[in-house]
């Protein structure tokens, strides 16, 4: 533990104890009646409004491992690394459109997933089970990447990784993960909102000093993007043989125009998965009304403009001439950048505004999965007569279970290994896109149809991924999240197009070209679709037309079906 | 299913609707048009247009939206009032 500085340290211990002392004293935070209902401890009592929403979503959708990926892609040279920042443009209107839609239905009838709203529309216990599956698979290995974003920091920091025993080389993630398991336990929804005040003032103010402190002593921004792109010219000019036959990649900050497509699906795939998410759903539909979706929807967009901000740091961390190890860890840049450049007391608040940025998203999906759980699977299949309290203790035990997995994944398996799962994530949840905003716009698709379509998108999108070698070593698998459009993935030669577009991308466009060919051939040979449980009015009826009661009691509308 | 649906309620609003969305659409597909804005120049404060064009898109986008909702808030209530589900006041 030999560079450890104690000042960074203790800075770092401070804010992670106050957060845990806010995460318990969460439970007594806006407490309700009844705590012993899933709708308190899962959804923080459906009663947050813009304010809170504000911060819990905010908190929950920009993570600590986005905060380190983003400019590492920049850092690395990537040249579609920036679509995060059109990918958080395009999403809110999309969620302007549909969430509230979503949110009034899941008023109306009391889900609290996804997966219910399936169960409730399409009247299909094998479709609302695939919808909750996608979505529990897609969310493991986003709340194990949280792990490994606080894992970053604790290397930059130095703590921990001198022992040889595993044991004692990970108790620091250990404990931070224990205390966050007792917490979430203890508090459910109520911990990450409260949490996320923390988190979010600690990184505005951290990414604020440092894109107006670091360009001021590296010469302005004017010398880091030019810092940035020689580094990338010597690059491409030192590699030109490996390059031109294929076993490198080119560096680039702009997209060239063989990449526009790939940056563009890739900012609208992501667009349209990103509120397919079980925990991005779990935060909307912890707000009070339908305005609060939508004055949000206005509002978060500060946040891409910091995620925007954030990204440059992986060329500032070029200009600043970080080296990341060998073989390098571009995902080392930005925490290693602030141990190079702030003074020790303030890389230890950018540590802990880090580290906190992980805890809030993880608690959010461990809590969002434990929902998906006791809803989809344990009520639908195991407990069908479950009461409320019940409920909210399975989701409370299994939100335990879903964050040891986790950790155990990340320790035992592979960081790299948990990056390919994420990357399978994102193409998978986007494969429930037709069942859940499709649905919520129209009945016409037919649950066979939907569930078909899915398959086809999971299996495409899986197998694509799959046998998508990383550049410089063929044989390997998940080396990108782009393949040519509509390739194969048994044939290498086929290949109608030689665009590259996002995996998840075309997988959804199967889905969906299925999904409405099955469901033509279904209806027209009359195939029963099920009993819809919902009515037009729950939606406010057409397409574009919505409107219903702004608040519900949790406690007086209709049980679950 | 949809054939056994009421007739469509609440007309009067699909113009408001409409333009909403209208005014959405450009903040979702410009994003998407890279070739728009895939250039070095002009630069910004030392920010190649590449960079600071998306960025500005945030605040456009914002602005955008921000219209959107005051036109949504009157379309709800039009809406709920059409549907007769709501009384008193509108979105909080």
């Amino acid at each position: 533990m030999s560079d450890v500085s104690t000042v960074a340290f203790s800075v770092f211990i401070f804010f992670f104890l106050l957060v845990t002392i806010l995460g318990f004293a969460a439970a007594r935070w806006r407490r309700a009646e009844k705590l012993d209902h899933l709708d308190e401890w899962g959804l923080g009592g459906r009663s947050f409004g813009t304010f809170i929403a504000w911060f819990l979503i905010g908190g929950d959708l920009y993570t600590a491992y986005t905060f380190i990926a983003v400019p590492a892609l920049l850092y690395a040279g990537s040249a579609v690394g920036f679509f995060a920042v059109p990918y958080t443009i395009v999403v809110y209107p999309l969620i302007f459109l549909f969430m509230p839609r979503l949110w009034s239905v899941s008023h109306r009838h009391g889900y609290v997933t996804p997966a219910d709203f399936v169960q409730g529309r399409y009247d299909s216990r094998p479709l609302a089970l695939a919808v909750a599956l996608t979505g529990i698979l897609a969310t493991m290995p986003y709340i194990a990447l949280q792990l490994v974003g606080i894992e970053v920091v604790l290397q930059v920091m130095g703590i921990g990784s001198e022992s040889d025993n595993w044991f004692i080389q990970d108790l620091p993630l250990f404990i931070a993960f224990a205390v966050l398991a007792a917490y979430t336990y203890s508090s459910g929804l109520r911990a990450p909102a409260l949490i996320a005040f923390v988190k979010d003032l600690l990184i505005y103010i951290v990414i604020f000093v440092a894109i107006i402190y670091l360009p001021t002593k590296l010469g302005g921004w004017d010398a880091i993007f030019s810092a940035a792109s020689d580094s990338f010219d010597t690059f491409n000019k030192e590699n030109a043989d490996a390059i031109a036959s294929g076993a490198a990649s080119p560096k680039a900050a702009i997209p060239p125009p063989l990449l526009h497509w790939a940056y563009a699906s890739l900012a609208l795939g992501s667009a349209l998965a990103l509120f397919m998410y079980p925990h991005s759903v779990t935060a909307v539909l912890s707000t009070r009304s339908r305005s609060v979706i939508r004055r949000n929807a206005a509002l978060l967009p500060a946040y891409s403009f910091l995620l925007g901000l954030l990204a440059l740091l992986g060329f500032v961390a070029i200009a600043a001439g970080v080296t990341v190890g060998d073989p390098p860890n571009p995902q080392l840049a930005v925490p290693q950048l602030f141990e190079n450049e702030f003074p020790d007391w303030f890389a230890g608040v950018a540590f802990a505004a880090i580290a906190i940025g992980a805890l809030v998203p993880a608690a959010i999906m461990s809590i969002a999965a434990a929902n998906l759980w006791t809803r989809n699977i344990y009520k639908a299949y195991l407990n069908r007569n479950a009461t409320p309290s019940q409920e909210a203790q399975q989701s409370k035990v299994v939100s335990l279970f879903v964050k040891v997995g986790a950790l155990l994944f990340v320790l035992f398996v592979s960081t790299q290994f948990a990056l390919d799962l994420q990357l399978l994530g994102g193409v998978w949840i986007l494969q429930t896109f037709p069942a859940i905003v499709i649905g919520l716009y129209t009945g016409w698709f037919h649950r066979a149809a939907l569930l078909v379509g899915w398959a086809v998108g999971m299996v495409y999108g899986t197998w694509t991924a799959f046998n998508n070698p990383k550049v410089g070593d063929p044989g390997s698998h998940f080396g990108s999240p782009l393949d040519p459009f509509l390739s194969v993935p048994w044939s290498d030669t086929f290949l109608p197009f030689d665009t590259l577009v996002y995996i998840g991308f075309t997988a959804f466009l199967l889905n969906l070209v299925v999904t409405v060919v099955l469901t033509a051939i279904l209806r027209a040979i009359k195939v029963p679709g099920g009993v819809d449980q919902t009515s037009p009015a729950d939606y406010h009826a057409d397409e574009g037309d919505v409107g219903v009661e702004e608040e519900l009691d949790p406690y007086t509308t209709t049980a679950h079906p | 299913m949809t054939d056994s649906r009421p007739p469509r309620p609440g007309t009067s609003t699909r113009g408001r609707w409409f333009l909403i969305c209208l005014l959405l659409a450009p903040a979702v597909i410009v994003p998407l048009l890279v070739p728009l804005y895939d250039s070095e120049d002009p630069t910004l404060f030392g920010f190649p247009f590449y960079f600071w064009f998306q960025l500005a898109l945030i605040p456009a986008a914002v602005i955008l939206t921000g219209v959107a909702f005051a036109l949504a808030k009157g379309a709800d209530r039009m809406d709920r009032e059409s549907h007769g589900t709501r009384r008193g006041e509108g979105p909080r």
